[in-house]
């Protein structure tokens, strides 16, 4: 006798076709949540981790940051008579961890996340592309 | 006299033809041209050119309704799932299905070394033409049908039933476990719900007398008390929703998509297809859909029938093959918006319950209606 407990009116299916036509329709609180990306893009959330930034000032060039990196992502080179890190974007795993390791605060991760790239040489990041100055007041 | 009596809506027109020859006549340039062709003794040419403008006219409103409606599957998905789907080509994105054929005739055409050219070749075409050769007795509006046959109905039971031919034809020679797969599953799954299907449908010639679909939408026409449009629905609900069940399962939209399960077998039967081959299963596949759910109009929704058009003015009567054409075509899209609804409802079944319920539910049930129907029409209730 099990056939007289199935749900022969297919309740279930009723029931989720309503679920979508309210979608459809937008009834109640059912927004589209999507954006129009390349047109308008979602706001990053302050801590996100995307491209890395050196302050030009602060860093010392100590290396730490290279020597902490689980992905050897970092190589120090010289740049106008000082040493600053490079990043290799290809390589980065974006963990964060030589932001929380450099000892003079100097290295930041911003909210550019648009990485993408031609070629694997252009994603090498030199000191050129990462270095910003605070500004004074 | 002959515009005075179609004014008052006296003279009802067989097919396009005699329309098309009405307009000519109307604007004055039929026996001009008529005595052009009679010169050189070819009036049978008149009539073929003339058809075949009807034939082209058919074939280019199938092409634009086809590229609507994959913008309008993608654009009902995208509204389910909170999404805006298409929206830069062009006015939110209508021009879309556009530039996918301009991509799809620019790729290569590739046939896999191993496949048999001849019948890999062919197969496409097997599927294209029947998914359009089924408009031929369907009633798009009042007079706005290329040809009455007096077997309408199983003409289209027949000429649907090549369809699985052609996936058979592309899942062999695709020489693909896949599409061999998927073809051998939608064989099954097209044998298993015809008969649901043709037999939905013979309770509804049982109520008419007729196979021609002319004949079907005419009886439907009319309302019982004045309220309820005469429609087949009223009489045949089981047979209505035996009949969408059957034909959604036809179509090989979602809950029975077991031709192109994207999940298991790739994409099914086309695998292999690639550029303007590939665009025509695509092409016929929602031709399908548009045919299908053409029939269940005119079956069991009152086709071109408007409820209340006997109560129009006689002077809009001229307008009657517009507003006939109008009425179609919206119920004909609720029932393809029914269909886009269900599958972005509802998973895919498995293919032993697709079988269950074919032929332990389904087909049952469809003789239990037929039936039922025969006994009331013998008794004499309807
Ligand atoms: S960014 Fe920080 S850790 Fe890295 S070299 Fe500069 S000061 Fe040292
Ligand atoms: S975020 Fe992680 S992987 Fe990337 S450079 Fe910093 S330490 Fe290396």
């Amino acid at each position: 006798m099990t056939w007289i407990s199935k749900d022969w009116a297919m309740g279930g299916i009723i029931k989720g076709l309503i679920v979508t036509l309210k979608h459809v329709f937008r009834v109640g609180n059912r927004p589209t949540v999507t954006v129009q990306y390349p047109y308008e893009k979602m706001p990053v959330h302050p801590r996100f981790r995307g491209l890395h930034a050196i302050d030009e000032d602060a860093c010392i060039g100590c290396g730490i940051c290279e020597v902490n990196c689980p992905n050897s992502t970092i190589t120090i080179v010289k740049h106008n008579t000082r040493w600053y890190p490079q990043v290799n974007m290809g390589m980065c795993l974006f963990c964060g961890i030589c932001v929380d390791v450099c000892p003079m605060n100097a290295m930041k991760m911003t909210g550019n996340y648009e990485l993408a790239d031609y070629s694997r040489e252009s994603l090498i990041y030199g000191p050129d592309r990462l270095l910003f100055k605070k500004e004074v007041n | 006299m002959l515009f005075l009596a179609m004014w008052t809506g006296d003279i009802m027109f067989e097919n396009t033809y005699e329309l098309i020859v009405f307009i000519l006549n109307f604007i004055g340039i039929y026996d001009p041209i008529y005595n052009v062709f009679e010169m050189f003794g070819l009036e049978y040419l008149l009539r073929i050119i003339i058809v075949l403008a009807e034939i082209a006219a058919l074939f280019v409103f199938i092409l634009l309704t086809v590229m609507f409606l994959t913008w309008m599957e993608r654009k009902v998905v995208a509204m389910v799932q909170a999404r805006y789907g298409p929206m830069v080509t062009g006015p939110r994105g209508l021009l879309q299905p556009v530039m996918d054929g301009v991509k799809l005739i620019g790729k290569e055409d590739i046939i896999p070394a191993k496949a048999d050219r001849w019948v890999f070749t062919l197969a496409p075409f097997l599927i294209f033409i029947p998914a359009l050769l089924v408009f031929i007795p369907l009633p798009f509006g009042e007079s706005l049908i290329i040809s009455d046959l007096n077997v309408g109905l199983l003409y289209i039971i027949a000429i649907s039933a090549i369809s699985p031919i052609a996936i058979l034809m592309a899942g062999w020679a695709s020489n693909n476990k896949y599409s061999l797969m998927g073809a051998i599953r939608a064989v099954a799954q097209d044998i298993s719900y015809t008969i649901p299907l043709a037999l939905a449908a013979i309770s509804v010639v049982l109520l008419t007398g007729s196979l021609s679909t002319v004949d079907i939408v005419t009886a439907q026409s009319g309302t019982w008390f004045g309220f309820i449009p005469k429609w087949f629905i009223f009489l045949q609900p089981l047979g209505f929703i035996l009949f969408l069940i059957a034909s959604i399962a036809e179509m090989g939209r979602i809950p029975f998509d077991f031709q192109e399960s994207e999940s298991e077998l790739v994409a099914g039967f086309f695998t292999e297809y690639s550029g303007m081959k590939f665009a025509m299963f695509f092409l016929a596949e929602y031709a399908h859909l548009f045919s299908v759910s053409a029939i269940v109009v005119t079956l069991f929704l009152g086709g071109w029938s408007v409820p209340f058009l006997s109560s129009i003015p006689a002077t809009f009567a001229v307008l009657i093959p517009i507003i006939s054409l109008a009425a179609f075509v919206i119920k004909t899209y609720v029932i393809i918006f029914f269909a886009m609804w269900l599958r972005d409802t509802v998973p895919r079944m498995r293919i032993d319950q697709l079988l269950n319920i074919g032929w332990k539910i389904m087909i049952p049930l469809a003789l239990l209606n037929l039936l039922a129907t025969a006994i009331l029409l013998t008794a004499g209730v309807f």
